[in-house]
């Protein structure tokens, strides 16, 4: 018996022990079937439903056959090691992948049954419901005001001055930011420290209104503080949108998800409540991965 | 995945957190070691009436305390550095509860010394000795298979221990009957078989931790928890 | 032990060599700046000692008497009279009456030579204005002829007084002393367009024609190179023709400039017609010079727009056009126009192409508009430069001092733009 082994692969084993348990000499790439994801990759009515999600850039294939379910209002953290597919999968959910001309997507993906990638589809209508915050703090060099106001600006959502002021407080109390800034609305919003620039990213995507929000290593430039607080708001968000969350923090993310996906070299290798993931995961990549065995 | 044949559990990239679970398993097969040997040593004196060998176990039993400690430190301090997830977590949570059983079984062996010293003060019981011993050999095999189990991470071996201690428990109620019996029939020896009784409790406590023991390495192994789930749950867990 | 001790000593005479390798190389850049430093100050020595007189101007302060008889006038209104009579006779006889002892014909001429020959042009004027004041006597102040005036200036270098005679420098030194000749701030250089005459002759109208042309070169090229650079930055299909497209542009931008003068003479003046030597057309022919510059530091500048910032207003929602116009071309502006500002300080000091359009052209007057004629200010230093009045060549410092000082100015503008703006970000 092999104790080594996970579900997939110890099935065809013999229960007589070895006097030595083996282990599986066989590199990590082998054990890996294509399009088989090992745990609970599937949901009951979900938000996104993907199905055999393939993405190219040329001709090298970064995403090889991902199905995955992304339940309401649940917060799904995307672990891997670097090179995993798991931010090119990420940017797949809003089409930011749109802008790479190389880079082409095939398969199923579907937002509330309607499918992401339909041609006739306006991308600009689908990031406003799946927004997006990212790596490194990117507010505009322009103020907080206006960098909370941008998006109902360009999206027509408030008519009057008021509407407007009253979306910008709104986003900016729901981004934890409001008390520190309140009274200067009207500073540039790159003086302001790392932290409070990554909250304010959150309260620019939040100020459209999303249902999603993907967030892509949200916390990598920031100081333990700081991602704390982001971590909180999170955990505040995850009430009202269904969070996914790219990190390379796997503290991170067994601290802020429900769920919790594996990816490795373009496959999705596991999908797990995220207490099981961190105490005992289906898959021995996942394990070798969050006990810092390779990576 | 890198392989080293003495190692199970697979390497890490960072060698110094390798060093301190191996340090952290080192310390508990001592630990184990060093129980054994009191449980050994603890029925040796009983059977051989030898007051002194009692009475070095009875000593002996600080010395475990103290690896108990340790042992409880270290794990501290692997969680505190290295936040430990999935196997090596378990490992590490096995190891702080393991550690409580072997301290335990470390003082059914105390228990033992001193009902040796006792018996060896007042004279020997006139039965219950050979119950004592097999019983004994018992559990200390069910014991070293166990550590044996942890040091291998054979989850097969776990599972057969656990199953022998139905039979430790069988083989403790038949000596206790019999001595009960013996008992009623000659109530002037009812003080030293009584103290013969609680050996034989403490043997089958010993089987218990055992036991516990072997529960731990299959929850290090395969992930789930089977305390107090019925045997046909444990092996289906095993044979996954 | 030994080992160590030697590799130790190794350490230490190669890190003598290498530093000393360092202060060599440290001295050859030195040089290098001393040396670009020193030819920079002899420059500047050379065009400033030159030049400095050029702002300075002489002039004779005479009481003239508008005699109407000795001017053959006796109506200023007369226009007929007016074109007949002699106004050099009242600056003679004014002369004469610092230097009563000069009476032959001879003397009298060369004395009259020491006023400038636009002398009587200026009497000739007051009355044309002011008819009312023939047969008054009036305090006029005349520049002096160039000879004087470059005699006057370097009072201490003979080499300049060669071409006034020992008489009429004699004469001039008295005038001097008596304060009749005195030099003051040249009002006339910054106030009239070019002349024959170097001490009458202004660097206005180069001025006001330089503007008038960069006027045109920035209104057709800074929007036609951003919008360029807008579209092959971020609309453009990266393929071959956008390749082909790209390389042209950088190797325009290497195209020597009399080549777009050419271009310029066959294009614009032979098939659209174009008027020669006006504004417009030198415009054009340096804003198709300098539009590869500006588009090259224009595509420079979006680049350097982070991708993190569209990458934000993606997410979003804006669509491409949202992107570049509200984020990418605000924020590449400083860049963009620093680029077009040193862009146009290369075209405000180009000469060759203009040369071709005929904006070489002797322009007296002042340019009003885009399609007078007109010339620039190299051009004019050029000109000057090559002609052969003594005055001329402490004009063409003179000049050159203003077009430097033009340049600096836009350069700094560059610099200050750039510090200003980039700075929020």
């Amino acid at each position: 018996m092999n104790t080594m082994n996970s579900t997939v692969t110890s099935n065809n084993e013999t229960t007589e022990a070895p006097a030595v348990p083996v282990q599986d000499e066989r590199p990590a790439e082998t054990i890996i079937q294509e399009g088989v994801t090992v745990g609970s990759p599937y949901a009951d009515d979900p938000k996104f439903k993907l199905r055999d999600v393939e993405v190219f850039y040329g001709e090298s294939r970064a995403i090889k056959k991902i199905s995955l379910d992304i339940a309401r209002n649940e917060v799904i953290a995307f672990i891997g090691p670097s090179g995993c597919g798991k931010s090119t999968f990420l940017r797949c959910l809003n089409r930011m992948n749109d802008s790479i001309d190389i880079c082409s997507v095939k398969g199923e993906l579907m937002l509330d049954d309607q499918n992401i990638y339909d041609p006739k589809r306006d991308v600009v209508e689908l990031r406003a419901r799946v927004g997006m915050v990212f790596q490194k703090p990117n507010p505009f060099p322009k103020s907080i005001y206006d960098n909370v106001a941008y998006g109902p600006r360009i999206h027509g959502l408030a008519n009057r001055k008021s509407d407007l002021d009253d979306i910008v407080e709104d986003s900016l109390r729901k981004a934890g930011l409001w008390n520190e800034v309140k009274d200067r609305l009207d500073a540039t919003a790159t003086g302001m420290s790392g932290g409070q620039q990554q909250r304010l990213c959150i309260a620019r995507a939040i100020a459209v209104s999303p249902e999603v929000i993907l967030m892509d290593e949200p916390c990598s430039a920031l100081d333990p503080i700081a991602t704390a607080k982001v971590e909180e708001l999170i955990a505040e968000m995850s009430e009202s949108y269904t969070i996914v969350i790219v990190t390379h923090s796997m503290q991170q993310a067994a601290r802020v998800s429900n769920r919790t996906a594996y990816f490795h070299l373009g496959h999705l290798v596991e999908v797990n409540e995220t207490d099981k993931v961190f105490t005992s995961p289906d898959h021995e990549l996942t394990e070798s991965y969050i006990t810092g065995r390779f990576g | 995945m890198p392989n080293r044949k003495d190692d199970v559990y697979g390497d890490h990239i960072s060698g110094k957190f390798n060093d301190e679970l191996n340090e952290l398993k080192t310390q508990f097969l001592n630990m184990g070691g060093m129980v054994e040997s009191q449980v050994e040593q603890a029925i040796q004196s009983l059977v051989d009436s030898d007051g002194q060998l009692a009475e070095k176990v009875r000593l002996g039993d600080k010395l475990v305390d103290k690896m108990e400690m340790d042992l409880d430190e270290e794990a501290i301090l692997v969680i505190a550095r290295r936040q430990p997830t999935a196997r090596d977590l378990r490992l590490v949570i096995s190891v702080i509860k393991m550690v409580a059983d072997l301290e335990r079984v470390g003082d059914e062996a105390k228990k033992i010394a001193k009902m040796a010293i006792k018996l060896t003060e007042e004279g020997q019981a006139p039965r219950g000795y050979v119950e004592i011993r097999h019983i004994g050999t018992h559990v200390l095999s069910m014991l070293h298979d166990a550590l044996d189990a942890f040091a291998r991470l054979d989850s097969e071996q776990a599972l057969r221990i656990m199953k022998e201690d139905k039979q430790v428990d069988e083989e403790y109620q038949a000596a206790a009957r019999a001595l009960l019996t013996f008992m009623m029939e000659d109530t002037r020896n009812i003080t030293r078989c009584m103290m013969v009784m609680w050996v034989l409790r403490a043997l089958e406590r010993i089987g218990d931790h055992a036991c516990n023991i072997a529960e731990h390495v299959i929850f290090m192994a395969k992930g789930e928890d089977i305390r107090h789930s019925p045997m046909e749950e444990a092996e289906r867990v095993v044979g996954r | 032990m030994t080992d160590q001790r030697s590799q130790a000593e190794i350490v230490r005479q190669s890190l003598k060599r290498r530093y000393r390798k360092e202060r060599r190389f440290r001295l050859y850049g030195m040089t290098a700046i001393a040396i670009a430093l020193l030819s920079l100050v002899v420059l500047f020595t050379d065009i400033i000692g030159k030049g400095y007189t050029g702002f300075i101007k002489t002039t004779m302060t005479l009481e003239v008497v508008l005699d109407g008889e000795q001017m053959y006038l006796d109506d200023a209104s007369d226009k007929d009279q007016m074109s007949m009579a002699d106004f050099q006779a009242p600056i003679i006889t004014a002369l004469q009456k610092h230097f009563p002892e000069v009476e032959e014909r001879k003397d009298l001429r060369e004395l009259s030579r020491l006023a400038g020959s636009y002398a009587s042009n200026q009497i000739k004027d007051l009355l044309a204005r002011q008819p009312e004041l023939l047969g008054t006597t009036q305090t006029m102040e005349f520049l002096v002829h160039d000879t004087v005036s470059v005699y006057v200036k370097h009072a201490d270098n003979p080499a300049y007084s060669i071409r006034l005679s020992e008489q009429q420098q004699r004469w001039v030194d008295e005038l001097v002393q008596k304060g009749v000749v005195d030099t003051g701030f040249n009002d006339v250089f910054f106030s009239r367009g070019d002349s024959r005459e170097p001490s009458n002759a202004g660097i206005l109208g180069a001025i006001v024609g330089s503007l008038l042309t960069m006027v045109v070169t920035l209104v057709i090229a800074f929007p036609m190179g951003v919008a360029a650079a807008v579209y092959l930055e971020e609309f453009a299909p990266q393929n071959k023709f956008t390749d082909f497209i790209e390389v042209n542009i950088n190797n325009l931008a290497a195209v020597p400039s009399i080549i777009f003068g050419l271009l310029g003479l066959a294009v614009f003046i032979g098939v659209f017609g174009l008027p020669r030597s006006v504004p417009v057309l030198g415009g054009l022919v340096l804003a198709l010079m300098t539009l590869p510059t500006i588009i090259i530091s224009s595509r420079a500048a979006i680049k350097s727009v982070p991708p993190s910032i569209r990458e934000a207003a993606e997410g979003i929602g804006a669509s491409k056009m949202q992107v570049v116009l509200h984020h990418v071309v605000p924020l590449a502006m400083p860049g963009m126009m620093t680029g077009s500002i040193i862009g146009m300080a290369q075209a405000l000091g180009e000469t060759a192409p203009l040369l071709l359009i005929g904006m070489v052209a002797f322009i007296v007057e002042i340019p009003d508009g885009f399609f007078s004629s007109a010339t620039v200010l190299p051009v004019q230093i050029y000109l000057w430069a090559s002609s052969a009045e003594q005055g001329f060549v402490e004009l063409a410092s003179a000049g050159i001092m203003i077009l430097l000082s033009f340049m600096i100015t836009m350069n700094a503008l560059a610099i200050w733009l750039r510090k200003r703006l980039e700075r929020r970000w």
